[in-house]
Order: structure tokens, then sequence, then C-alpha cells
């Protein structure tokens, strides 16, 4: 069974461990990293290529020192290396000019606003992993009890 | 009208040829069979010349129609004993080619080309390789052409030209509007993975059509291949890299090819590496071990299934496409070979007053323009077994080194054409670049097919004199 990453991203230590409480229902078949700065997660993004592990979702705050969400977020998406991760912006400090942009550069896959639901923030982070794990030609047998059923039949079809 | 033509062209003149009295032809005692192969020997050169269906699509023909029209298990009227009908062929051989060890030979290719780049030891070498070159335009450009070069000998010209060329993207998005260097980089892939292509067996489908005919006391192992194939490519591409450097000079002082990552060390990596240099090593070495490049080539594909390094979705990625279009030319070969057409014919016409020399160069050109036109593949897979055919039954090729000499003229031309972006793959590539002119193109790929033909006629005239093929 391949080794499968989720990625949380967020400078307030508050915000970031409610937003792994909520994705605790994946932790025994995903890993969930916790990164506090866009920088952090760029190093450990580095690590987990060099192991070979995939990374599924990419969970970014907008707001941040050094590096903004959206920045960090673009840089992903035009790393060839990450071809396929799912990218999703959480954040309620996003202008129009910030929003623009991650749609365009950082081609986000979805964005949430905070304060979030976590019955929505789950359903849309496993269509998501379904959609990594399907596109990526993984066996989703091994991770079917965490998927979207929907989803899954749609891609599969 | 001119669209629908090469529609009905494909259709009309085989069957012309199907109902067209036997004596018509010219060749003394045409068989029934013979006739049909003339037919779709027609067929398949007016269908990869003229593209009505896709090239992998006209072999797949090409073997289907064999099946059905000159198989001892075909349509039942095609089989009427009568005395003119011929020697059907055995369905097992021709179903055969789809599985011949030249296909397998290529599988094995395959698979370690998939297995280098998805543990991305194509673009870490890179990296590591165009260290040395700094960062003058000129020297990083022959940095770049090296490493395409090698990389074509064992991977797809078209993957490595891809792979070279988004490593590239981002340099040239820098060069400023009317530096001509941008034109000298775009054109310096596909150029080095053409070249490249034949230092190898594997480098490109061509020189696996001509394995098929370089049998018995012809046989060429991978490493003997090497050994004339390598000191052409360094030759071509050097002379590539001062025509491209004087027809095409860049302004920039500086260039920073920027390329991230690191070696992977995961133990599925070393499996790679490690698969990967013992094959070639195997192959080189096929006088030491008793295996011949085929058997070989099956090893990588049984450790990196083994080892889950191809998994079943990645199986489904293979271009069965490129597989399937050698087939079908080594189909065409089978039933020439087979049906006793090609002895026949080559008896019927006076080949022999021809001058040998005459018919090497004359052979090589027109692949060379052929290869211009059409694919590489195509091109090899037509002309391949008329040569073939011709060199064996021709008494007076022997001092000039007999008929490997006219087969491996034709192959190195069959990768030489390169002067359009319709040439090659990696032609289209670096055209969609938007950086090159087809004018541009066209006048590299022209000097180098001229030049690099010569060089061929060079060599094969010096392996003749040390007598090594």
């Amino acid at each position: 069974m391949e080794k499968i990453n989720i990625i949380c991203v967020d400078d307030e230590r508050e915000v970031l461990d409610s937003v792994v409480r909520d994705l605790d229902y994946f932790s025994d078949v995903f890993n969930i990293e916790e990164c506090e700065s866009a920088i952090e997660c760029l190093e450990l993004l580095e690590e987990l290529d060099a192991n070979q592990e995939h990374v599924a979702l990419l969970i970014s705050d907008h707001v941040m020192p050094e590096k903004s969400g959206v920045e960090l977020l673009t840089e992903v998406e035009l790393d060839p290396r990450f071809l396929g991760t799912k990218k999703l912006l959480l954040t309620g400090l996003a202008t129009q000019a910030d929003t623009i942009k991650a749609i365009n550069n950082a081609k986000l896959d979805n964005f949430l606003e905070k304060v979030w639901d976590p019955d929505e923030l789950l359903q849309t982070v496993k269509e998501l992993v379904t959609e990594y794990i399907v596109e990526r030609g993984l066996d989703y047998q091994d991770y079917i009890d965490k998927l979207d059923a929907p989803t899954l039949y749609r891609l599969l079809k | 009208m001119k669209k629908q033509l090469k529609f009905i062209l494909p259709i009309i003149i085989p069957l012309i040829i199907l109902l067209l009295p036997a004596s018509s032809f010219g060749i003394e005692g045409l068989t029934f069979v013979e006739q049909r192969v003339i037919a779709i020997f027609v067929m398949a050169t007016l269908c990869w010349v003229l593209e009505p269906i896709p090239i992998y699509a006209t072999s797949v023909l090409i073997i289907v129609l064999e099946l059905l029209i000159i198989s001892d298990k075909g349509l039942w009227f095609t089989k009427v004993d009568s005395p003119e009908l011929g020697h059907l062929i055995s369905h097992k051989t021709i179903m055969g080619t789809f599985a011949s060890p030249i296909i397998m030979l290529f599988l094995g290719g395959f698979f370690l080309a998939m297995a280098a780049t998805k543990y991305r030891l194509d673009v870490n070498l890179a990296r590591v390789l165009l260290k040395p070159f700094g960062q003058n335009p000129k020297y990083v450009m022959l940095g770049l052409m090296i490493i395409t070069a090698v990389f074509s000998m064992f991977m797809s010209n078209t993957a490595t030209t891809a792979m070279m060329l988004s490593i590239l993207t981002p340099v040239l998005a820098l060069f400023s509007k009317d530096d001509l260097g941008k034109v000298a980089f775009a054109l310096s892939v596909p150029v080095a993975a053409n070249i490249g292509g034949i230092g190898t067996p594997i480098g490109t489908p061509p020189n696996a059509v001509a394995l098929k005919y370089l049998v018995d006391e012809n046989n060429i192992s991978f490493g003997a291949w090497m050994v004339f194939g390598v000191p052409f490519v360094v030759v071509m591409l050097f002379i590539a890299w001062l025509l491209l450097t004087t027809l095409f000079p860049a302004t920039t002082k500086q260039i920073n090819l920027n390329i991230k990552g690191r070696f992977l060390k995961t133990p599925k990596a070393i499996i790679v590496y490690i698969t990967f240099i013992v094959t070639i090593l195997l192959w080189l070495m096929g006088g030491w071990h008793g295996m011949n490049a085929y058997v070989v080539a099956m090893i990588p594909v049984a450790v990196f299934s083994m080892f889950k390094i191809i998994t079943k979705e990645d199986l489904k990625r293979i271009s069965w496409d490129v597989l399937w279009l050698v087939s079908g030319g080594i189909a065409l070969g089978v039933a020439l070979d087979k049906s006793g057409l090609a002895k026949n014919a080559i008896d019927a016409i006076p080949f022999a007053t021809l001058h040998p020399l005459l018919l090497i160069v004359g052979a090589s050109v027109l692949c060379l323009l052929m290869a211009n036109f059409m694919s590489h593949t195509a091109t090899a897979n037509l002309l391949l077994p008329l040569v073939a055919a011709l060199g064996a039954s021709m008494h007076s090729l022997l001092p000039y080194g007999g008929e490997v000499v006219l087969i491996l003229a034709v192959t190195f031309a069959a990768s030489l054409g390169m002067s359009l972006p319709i040439s090659t793959p990696p032609n289209a590539l670096a055209y969609a670049s938007g950086h090159v002119q087809t004018k541009q193109m066209a006048k590299v790929g022209v000097v180098l097919g001229i030049i690099g033909l010569l060089i061929t006629y060079a060599m094969l005239y010096l392996l003749n004199q040390i007598s090594f093929l």
C-alpha cells in the first residue's frame, strides 16, 4: 500500500489543530501532516518526495508571514513532481485579487471559507482524495473505506 | 476531392492489382499468393504515405489481411487448390510477428525507460550531467545535446525530447525576443534525439526493423552495433552543434538551467538503478554470458513487474502503437519472403546490371527523402524488406560489404530525415514551442541529412575495410 499524505498549513496553531482534528477520520489510512508556514511545507514536500510518498491534498491558509498560501499553492502547481496534488484554500481573508490569482495561477481545486463546517470539509477532502487516487492510477481498493463512492463511480466509469 | 482521394486510392489500386491477370506483372510464374502480397504491399505503401488511417492501424490491417487472404487458415475461397496458388503462409508465423523477439527487445526498452522516468533517473541524471557544462550558452547547449542523445539511445526519442524541452522552456522564456540562440536551443534537442536514436539497436524503431534482416552470418550484436553507432552519433552531434551555434548564435551571455530534485534513495528506486545498469552491461557483454539482446531485454520486464515498479496502470500506458507499427513491418517482410515473391521479383528485374554503389546511394537517398515526409518506422517497414531481398541476391555487392552495408545505409538514412515539423514527433514538439520557424528547421535538417548520409557511407567503407561487418 502506497503512503498517501494530506498536508495542512496554517500559521495559527489553534486553527491548525482544529483542521487536523476535523480530519481525524482519515488518520488511520492517510498520513496527516501539519505545517506552520509555507516554508516548512515546502521542506516537508521535498522530504516526502525523496521518499516517493504521495501528496494527495494540500490544505492551506492564505494570509501567512513570509510566503502566502496562494504563492505556496502556485509553486506546487508548477512543480512537475507534484502533478495531480489537489489544492484547497481555507481562508477568511482573501481579497478578490487573491482569489483570482488562486484560481488562475494556483489552479485551486476547492475554496472553503473560515469558519468552516466540519462536515463540509470532511466531504470535500473525501472527494478530492478520491479524485487524486483514481487519477494517479493507485489501487483504490486499499483505501475504499475512506473514499467518496459517487466520485469513485463517476471516475471509474 | 483531394480529401476523398486518400481514402479511395488505398482501396481501389490494391483491388485493381488483385483483379489483373497474373501475366501482367512481368514476373514469370507469379502465383496467386504472390499477387495478393503485391496488393497488400501497395495498400500498405499508400496507407503509410497518405495516412487515411493511423500508421499503426495500417500495420494491424496488414497482419489481418495477411491472415485472411494468404494464410493457411484464411477465407475458404483464398485456399482453393490450383497449380498457380503458391505457398500459403502459416497463420502462426503471421500472428507471431506481434511477439517477435524484436518486439520483446523493444518492450524491454520501454520498461527501462518507463521505470527511469517514474523514478526520475532521467531528470536527476540530466541535472548532474549538465553541471560541468557551466553557464555559457554554447557549452550548455553541447551538454544538453550530449545528454539528449545518450538518453534517446535507451528511451524513445519523443519522450526524451519532451523531457528536455520541459527543462529548457523556462530558460528560453528569459531570452530576449530577437535572440537567435532560442532557435538553436529549441532545435538542438530534437536534432540530438533523432541522431542519438541511431546509437543502439533499441534507440529507434527503424533499427529494430533492420535487426529483422540482419540474421545468420549478417547478425549484429547489441555491443557491435554500438561500436559503430556511438562514434557515428558523436561525430554527427559535434557537427550539429557547430552548425547550430554558427547559424543561430546566442547573444545572451549566461544561462542557468535550474532542475529541482535529488536522487531518490527508496528501495524501489535503488532496484531501478541496479536493473538499469545490469541490463545495459548484459547487452554490451553479449558474447560472455551466452544470452542475446532479446533474452536480456526480458530481465527488466520481470524485475520491474515483480517489485511493482511498473504497475498494472503503468502497463496500460505502454506505447502499444509503436510495437504494433513495427510488427506490421515485420509481417510485411515475412509475406514478401515466405511467399517467394521477393526472390521471384528480383530474378525478374535485371538489378544485376546496376552498379552496387548506385544501389546503395539510390536506396539511402530515397529512404532519406521518404523519412522527411512520413514516419521513420513506416519508411523502414517499406524499404528494408525490399532492400534486404535485393542485397541478398546481388553478388556484385559483396566487395562493398554485401547486404549488411546496404541495410545499414538505409536504416541510418531513415533516422536522418528531420527537416520538417512533420518528419518526426521530436521535431513536431520543438516546433510547437513557437521559437522555431519551418524554414530554420529545414535548413538544419537538410544539411544534417546530407552530411549524415556522407558520414554513413564513409563509416561503412571503413568498417568494410577492416572487415568488421
